[in-house]
């Protein structure tokens, strides 16, 4: 027994913190005012909408499943953004858009929520499936790229309040809402669903119904993302978010969160986001070809999967 | 033992075991155990829970290694490491647990691993000719017609294990081991397998016969053979022994029962609270049926510790789940005189009946999740929103405290404890609770003595506090020394209740075999 093992067990995200210092010191290397406000606000608009998105699969995996539709509903919810806002809004309609977003994005989590908690299907599929589903309704509403928010919003999202950007505190509400969130009963039954489903269940957890609010939670958090992503972009397009579906699942994976559920933590998944932003930096100033970034998604995915078995293999040899 | 077989006026046996043990951790399965078959001979193995029959009856067919001993097979050494190598020297067994692909057809499960090739592919013509005529000799007994092409998953668990044996045979073994292959077949069907056998026998092939019935082996054996704790302890012709004499030799003459307990101050009849018979009633089952579970009639009083054994695989878990509410039953329960009827595992934990898993790996508990969380999983209700979690921490100290649960942090892993740690866990999270019904499935398994005793200190404790608890163990000393009565059950059918005078080790074990005259009090 090591103390020590379980004491990292449960503080999943230091091993992502050690990648992320290693990460944001070569940045530094390439790029010398890697710390300059201007830089770093760049980055951090590009991390914010990935990392709202990843702390919901982050959710989502912790019970035991995966969402691949998560990129199709940030499209639909991005489409449906600029549909309902234009750059003359006032705030009655942008309120209105912001609640018609999160009642679309959580419908959108609850059809994948039925279809994998009370009809039981491969989560997998169901959620691929479900992303042309979602893609189709945001060509539907916005068959070719445009709209546009009025420009207080977007100026907002670039700003630095108090000499901090905008970005930043909405980092930091992230990570708030997170140890809310910690302390419900809900999170406890998603670690309880992920760690051993027949467990929960003997011991009174209703297993589909924490199963199906993990995806709800998910299409939230999907719709969060997209308001920062439409923030961030000043328009809309029905594959805005196509793109995000692989990296929220590494970040997630490289926040330490095994894929088996159970185990895991949203401050890993942020801290996962960081690092991937970083080195996608890397990648591009190492002036190699951008699908070495796909290459890497892969190869992360692969190892965090196929990692215990290697484990085990490795020490079935030695016995 | 001056009645044993004579060897020198028989034959060689095909298959000698010789001074066989097997550890699993801490636990001996087998010590000294012996056992040899002739060809043209029929052997049963025999023995209560724990013997080691099972473990012996893999070692033979190459699933599980022994640690020490000889095996000779026909004249020479045997060295099985995987059950295909059994099955090429001419060794096949049958067992309870169907080995069946339930979407291949019959003729696919019964040449599964050796189909009949011709010209570099299958040939189906013949794999379903030779299954046609191996599935002749069952022919007048199935209940559904069973044919090469039938799909085994339409098919009835009567007919899986009879496909079962006609796959055995398939390889056309030189030694059959048929283990409790009888327990699903109606009573035609056991007859036509009986009929076989002793074709099979005439025809030279050696059978081990391993069952729980006491009148098949009267039926079909030529020889007994009896393992008590992992030792062979004797063995008899079946023309010149008796039910008793053999339950006697299981038994070792009830000496074992003091044993478990012997030193700790496990909770024996005498603790039952005064007065017993007049507390209130607190479950009451009226023609309760499941699955398997025939129906039966229960009535337990509060602060009662009833115990359900028998030999494993008896039904005692169907009926323990049912009860929770986790598979479906038929008939009328009663809680505390009301009506209930669980559709799941919650509504039986909101009525106050909780339930503690055979399997704690499987049911149990979430290995990888700090033990906090395991302890608090069915009481975080009681914490608000947000969970006041130093409150649920104290609490959880303290139960960790009172159960001595030897631990570095409540923030470990479960996976971290050793299994009598974890089992204190399991029960530790209903402990707060106060349930007025505990449901236990053997929950002694793989722990070591010590943890054991403790375990009967708790359950003693939650008796004292007015728990009724219902106890399914496989350690028949365990029940014997625990409780005030014991339910036996056979097939899924409660076939003695003892108590009083009764409840003694040679009535367990005779009303498990099923043997003629087992108390029914």
């Amino acid at each position: 027994m090591r103390p020590s093992s379980a004491w990292l067990r449960n503080h999943t995200y230091l091993v992502p913190l050690v990648l992320l210092v290693v990460a944001v010191a070569l940045n530094y290397y390439f790029q010398p005012n890697f710390f300059q406000p201007r830089v770093l606000n760049g980055n951090l608009r590009v991390m914010l909408p990935l990392m709202v998105l990843a702390a919901g699969q982050a959710l989502v995996i912790i019970a035991g499943g995966i969402d691949l539709s998560v990129g199709a509903m940030v499209s639909l919810v991005n489409v449906l953004l600029v549909t309902l806002v234009t750059r003359e809004s006032g705030p009655p309609e942008v309120l209105l858009a912001v609640g018609a977003a999160l009642l679309v994005g959580a419908a959108a989590g609850a059809v994948n929520g039925l279809c994998v908690a009370y009809l039981r299907l491969q989560p997998i599929v169901t959620t691929y499936a479900t992303s042309f589903l979602f893609s189709g309704v945001a060509l539907a509403v916005l068959p070719r790229p445009g709209g546009a928010l009025p420009r207080a919003l977007t100026t907002f999202y670039r700003s630095a309040p108090l000499g901090v950007p905008a970005t930043a505190y909405g980092i930091a509400l992230l990570l708030l809402l997170w140890v809310v969130l910690r302390r419900t009963r809900f999170v406890q039954y998603l670690y309880a669903v992920g760690g051993n489903a027949a467990a929960a269940r003997a011991s009174g957890v209703r297993v589909a119904f924490t199963r199906f609010l993990s995806y709800v939670t998910m299409g939230l958090f999907a719709a969060l993302s997209a308001m920062m992503l439409t923030l961030s972009t000043g328009s809309g397009n029905s594959r805005l978010g196509d793109a995000m579906t692989l990296p929220s699942i590494v970040a997630v994976v490289l926040g330490g969160t095994r894929l088996a559920g159970g185990q895991g933590g949203v401050v890993g998944a942020v801290i996962g986001v960081a690092v991937l932003t970083i080195i996608r930096n890397l990648i591009t100033f190492s002036n190699v070809p951008t699908w070495y970034q796909t290459l890497f998604d892969a190869v992360v995915i692969l190892l965090a999967l196929a990692g215990p078995g290697i484990v085990q293999l490795i020490r079935g040899r030695r016995a | 033992m001056p009645d044993r077989d004579p060897p020198a006026s028989t034959p060689e046996p095909l298959l000698s075991a010789r001074g066989i043990a097997k550890r699993y951790g801490a636990v001996r399965a087998l010590e000294e155990a012996s056992l040899s078959v002739r060809a043209g001979e029929v052997v049963a193995l025999l023995g209560a829970n724990g013997s080691g029959k099972s473990t012996l009856g893999k070692i033979i067919t190459g699933i599980t290694r022994p640690d020490a001993g000889t095996l000779t097979f026909d004249g020479a050494p045997l060295h099985l490491s995987e059950p295909a190598q059994a099955r090429r020297r001419g060794i096949t067994a049958v067992y309870q647990e169907l080995s069946l692909v339930p979407d291949l057809s019959v003729a696919e499960n019964v040449w599964l691993g050796h189909e009949p090739v011709r010209r570099g592919g299958i040939d189906r013509r013949t794999m379903k000719g030779r299954t046609a005529e191996l599935l002749a000799s069952f022919a007048g007994v199935f209940s559904v017609p069973v044919e090469p092409d039938t799909l085994v998953d339409s098919l009835p668990p009567s007919e899986r294990q009879l496909v079962e044996v006609v796959k055995a045979l398939a390889w056309r073994p030189r030694l059959l081991v048929l283990d409790e292959a009888t327990a699903s077949l109606d009573a035609r069907q056991v007859d036509r397998l009986f009929e076989l056998v002793r074709g099979w026998r005439e025809g030279g092939m050696a059978v081990v016969f391993v069952s729980h019935r006491m009148n098949e082996i009267f039926r079909v054996a030529d020889r007994a053979v009896v393992l008590r704790n992992g030792v062979t302890v004797g063995e008899r012709r079946i023309g010149e022994v008796d039910e008793q004499e053999l339950v006697q030799l299981m038994t070792g003459g009830g000496a074992v029962a003091a044993i478990a307990l012997e030193g700790h101050d496990a909770p024996g009849a005498a603790a039952a609270p005064p007065g017993a018979t007049e507390a209130p009633v607190v479950l009451e089952l009226r023609r309760f049926a499941s699955g398997v579970v025939a129906p039966l009639d229960l009535t337990l009083r509060q602060g009662e510790l009833v115990g359900v054994g028998g030999l494993q695989g008896q039904g005692q878990s169907r009926l323990l789940l049912a009860l929770f509410g986790a598979v479906p039953h038929q008939g009328e329960v009663r809680l505390e005189g009301a009506p209930v009827a669980f559709r799941n595992p919650r509504q039986a934990l909101r009525a106050g009946v909780a339930y503690v898993p055979g399997d704690r790996n499987r049911e149990g508990l979430l290995p990888v999740r700090p033990i906090l969380e395991n302890l608090q999983l069915p009481n975080w209700r009681r914490y608000g929103t947000p969970l006041r979690m130093e409150r649920a921490r104290r609490d959880a100290a303290a139960v960790v405290a009172d159960l001595d649960v030897r631990l570095a942090s409540l923030d470990e892993p479960v996976a971290n404890l050793s299994g009598g740690n974890a089992q204190k866990v399991v029960i530790g999270k209903w402990l707060s609770r106060r349930p007025k019904l505990l449901l236990l499935d053997d929950p002694t398994k793989g722990v070591d003595v010590n943890a054991k005793a403790e375990l009967y200190r708790l359950l003693a404790r939650l008796q004292a506090q007015g728990t009724t608890i219902l106890f399914h163990s496989s350690d028949d000393a365990e029940l014997l020394g625990l409780c005030q009565r014991v339910l036996v059950m056979q097939d899924g059918r409660v076939t003695a209740t003892l108590e009083g005078d009764t409840l003694d080790q040679r009535h367990l074990v005779a009303a498990a075999m099923g043997a003629q005259g087992a108390g029914a009090a």
